[in-house]
């Protein structure tokens, strides 16, 4: 009943930010006129509020959802606060194989698929590299992490100033690089979505596995956990999410780290009430990040990457200091 | 805009005047036979002083390029920077960088005197340690290109005053048609829409503007706060637009990829097929072709004034 509630006061949060970011835009709109565009009035307004604005809001609803879901699966998974599928280079790994995609010109339904596939394989290789020698620590994530993301930042930059041919799309990618959830089309929110519900329904199923897991291995095992399987569909899960999100928003870190980590502290640690709870409130959290990034300096809009690094990276050295024991 | 044309007149009259003394009417032989030492005030409100005709020309700067060959100093230009393509025949001269200079080539061609647009980085300033002398040429409005074909007249000794007559002239000849138009119709005139949330387009005192105003249409950033504002997707919307006119190069959107931008196809320009190209060379560059740029952005917004 009590994770009833907390589900039902974080959705109703979420929409209340959905709220203020349909409201707010660079033209001004009166609420009458935006519920009126979200009936079908078929005036500038309306077009404004919903092929713009609304695309806008439920993709950053998205986009911080799966990161904050992600996040709170890694975290369970290497028993570690700090992952997340940016530190770890998940994102990273997602946007080289994204860009991969598009220098390639594969058709745009392509992208998404391509960055869970580049998710996949290094959300995997984390894994690996952070068992290299029984337990995951901390420090052997945050390092792959770092090597991870600098391979995979150094490919793209490769990628996109080695050849003529790849100067035609060369803007397109860099403003996508740029993150943040500016201008997203309906066909690509819908694939996302879906990626989304699928990584999701993985992650609520998974949830109660991934709290066995937070007792060690071995008692995962006794409790009938297969170690093996279990990692197996968490990394998958994690890829869906951290994919989907990457294809949508390029790279936005630190969601994923805090969200999940302050709601430990506020409703526990328990994965069946983490993960639903960690999604509503990411995805809360990114929609009033992104009315942040546009109204702050407004006229001129700041990336919304910009917006939750400026929060998130404090929070992470704060989290990095309690753990240092941890990491001795 | 006939008054332009009498104030020019004008101050060419007292030009003269003032240079052939108080009993000469006509221009003063003297100063027929040479014009210098010549001390100019460039558009950095430098005085510079050309103490001989200059032989040696270096041009940091396209339009410049351009200016200098149309006053028929072509031959006497040995440098130029990497975008100078105008005329073809410009772009065989030596090259001397692009956004960066490369200094060393600029003061390894010995040049007597060096054209230069405006430069924030201190490039001028180098320039001039290395003791060249530079005079810096940066036209940004239609109203300073006649203003440049006169100073680069005086600064290399050519009749500058007739090529900026001339091209007075052609771009007057578009406004007269222009003139009592009954409609000006809202121009979008797209600059760059790499991040498409805010799309850099063209505001009041940049010369893309003017053009814009020449061709008789109403720019729909007039009255934004820069010369180079960026507008989001939303408010390009509002003001409805009809016409959207891309500079088109090889990297940047084509009228289909805008017209597919979501949300827009309820703009007038979308819905009436009325997004329409422009050669980026021409109009990019506040050059001796205005007249020429002007006539082809008013064949774009008015084209029913050129049949």
């Amino acid at each position: 009943m009590r994770t009833l509630s907390i589900l039902a006061f974080l959705a109703a949060a979420l929409i209340v930010s959905a709220a203020a970011g349909i409201l707010v835009g660079a033209v001004a709109i009166g609420p009458g006129d935006v519920l009126a565009a979200l009936f079908g009035s078929n005036d500038t307004s309306g077009t404004i509020i919903r092929e713009l604005r609304l695309p806008r809001v439920l993709g950053a609803a998205l986009v911080g959802g799966s990161l904050a879901t992600a996040g709170a699966l890694l975290q369970g998974l290497l028993r570690n606060p700090l992952a997340d599928p940016f530190v770890t280079g998940t994102s990273a790994g997602a946007t080289l194989a994204a860009v991969a995609a598009i220098v390639l010109g594969l058709a745009a339904p392509l992208v998404p698929l391509a960055a869970f596939a580049g998710a996949l394989v290094t959300v995997t290789l984390v894994w690996r590299l952070a068992r290299l020698g029984g337990g995951t620590t901390v420090l052997t994530v945050l390092l792959a992490g770092v090597v991870l993301t600098s391979f995979a930042g150094a490919v793209v930059t490769f990628l996109l100033v080695s050849s003529d041919r790849l100067a035609l799309q060369l803007r397109a990618v860099l403003g996508w690089l740029q993150g943040g959830v500016s201008v997203i089309s309906w066909p690509e929110l819908g694939v996302a979505a879906l990626v989304v519900a699928l990584g999701l329904g993985f992650a609520l199923v998974l949830a109660h596995r991934v709290d066995a897991y937070a007792f060690g291995e071995e008692t995962a095992a006794t409790l009938g956990v297969d170690p093996d399987r279990t990692t197996t569909a968490v990394l998958g899960a994690t890829a869906l999410l951290s994919g989907a999100a990457v294809a949508l928003a390029g790279l936005v870190g630190f969601v994923g780290l805090v969200i999940p980590h302050a709601l430990r502290f506020v409703i526990g640690a328990t994965h069946r009430r983490l993960v639903p709870a960690s999604f509503l409130t990411g995805a809360a959290a990114l929609v009033l990040a992104d009315l942040g990034a546009r109204t702050i300096i407004a006229p001129a809009e700041l990336p919304v990457g910009a917006i939750t690094g400026l929060i998130g990276a404090p929070f992470f050295l704060a989290l990095l200091v309690r753990s240092r024991r941890i990491v001795i | 805009m006939r008054s332009r044309v009498v104030v020019l007149l004008a101050v060419l009259l007292l030009t003269l005047a003032s240079c052939g003394g108080a009993v000469s009417v006509s221009p003063s032989p003297r100063v027929a036979a040479s014009p210098f030492p010549a001390t100019l005030s460039d558009f950095q409100n430098r005085s510079v002083t050309v103490p001989s005709r200059p032989e040696r020309l270096v041009s940091i700067g396209p339009s410049i390029t351009a200016f200098l060959f149309a006053l028929g100093a072509g031959p006497r230009v040995i440098g130029v920077d990497d975008f100078s393509d105008e005329p073809a025949e410009a772009a065989t001269r030596e090259h001397v960088g692009g956004i960066k200079v490369n200094f060393e080539k600029v003061v390894a061609l010995k040049p007597d005197l060096v054209f230069s647009v405006k430069f924030s980085d201190g490039t001028i300033e180098k320039l001039q340690a290395a003791s060249l002398n530079v005079l810096v040429v940066d036209p940004q409005s239609v109203s300073d290109v006649a203003k440049t074909a006169t100073l680069l007249g005086k600064a290399v000794g050519a009749d500058g005053e007739a090529l900026a007559r001339s091209i007075q002239q052609r771009v007057d000849a578009v406004r007269a048609k222009t003139a009592n138009v009954a409609n000006r119709p809202r121009v979008y005139h797209e600059i760059d829409a790499s991040d498409p949330a805010k799309i850099f387009t063209v505001g009041p005192g940049s010369y893309i503007n003017d053009l814009i105003e020449i061709a008789g249409g109403a720019n729909i950033a007039a009255r934004a706060a820069s010369a180079y504002p960026q507008l989001s997707a939303e408010e390009i919307l509002k003001t409805d637009p009809e016409i959207i006119v891309l500079a088109a190069d090889a990297y940047s959107p084509k009228p289909g990829d805008v017209a597919a931008r979501q949300g827009w196809s309820i703009i007038a320009a979308v819905k009436n097929n009325r997004i329409l190209t422009i050669d980026p060379n021409l109009i990019n560059r506040p050059g001796p072709r205005v007249g020429e740029a002007a006539e082809a952005y008013a064949k774009l917004v008015h084209p029913e004034l050129f049949r």
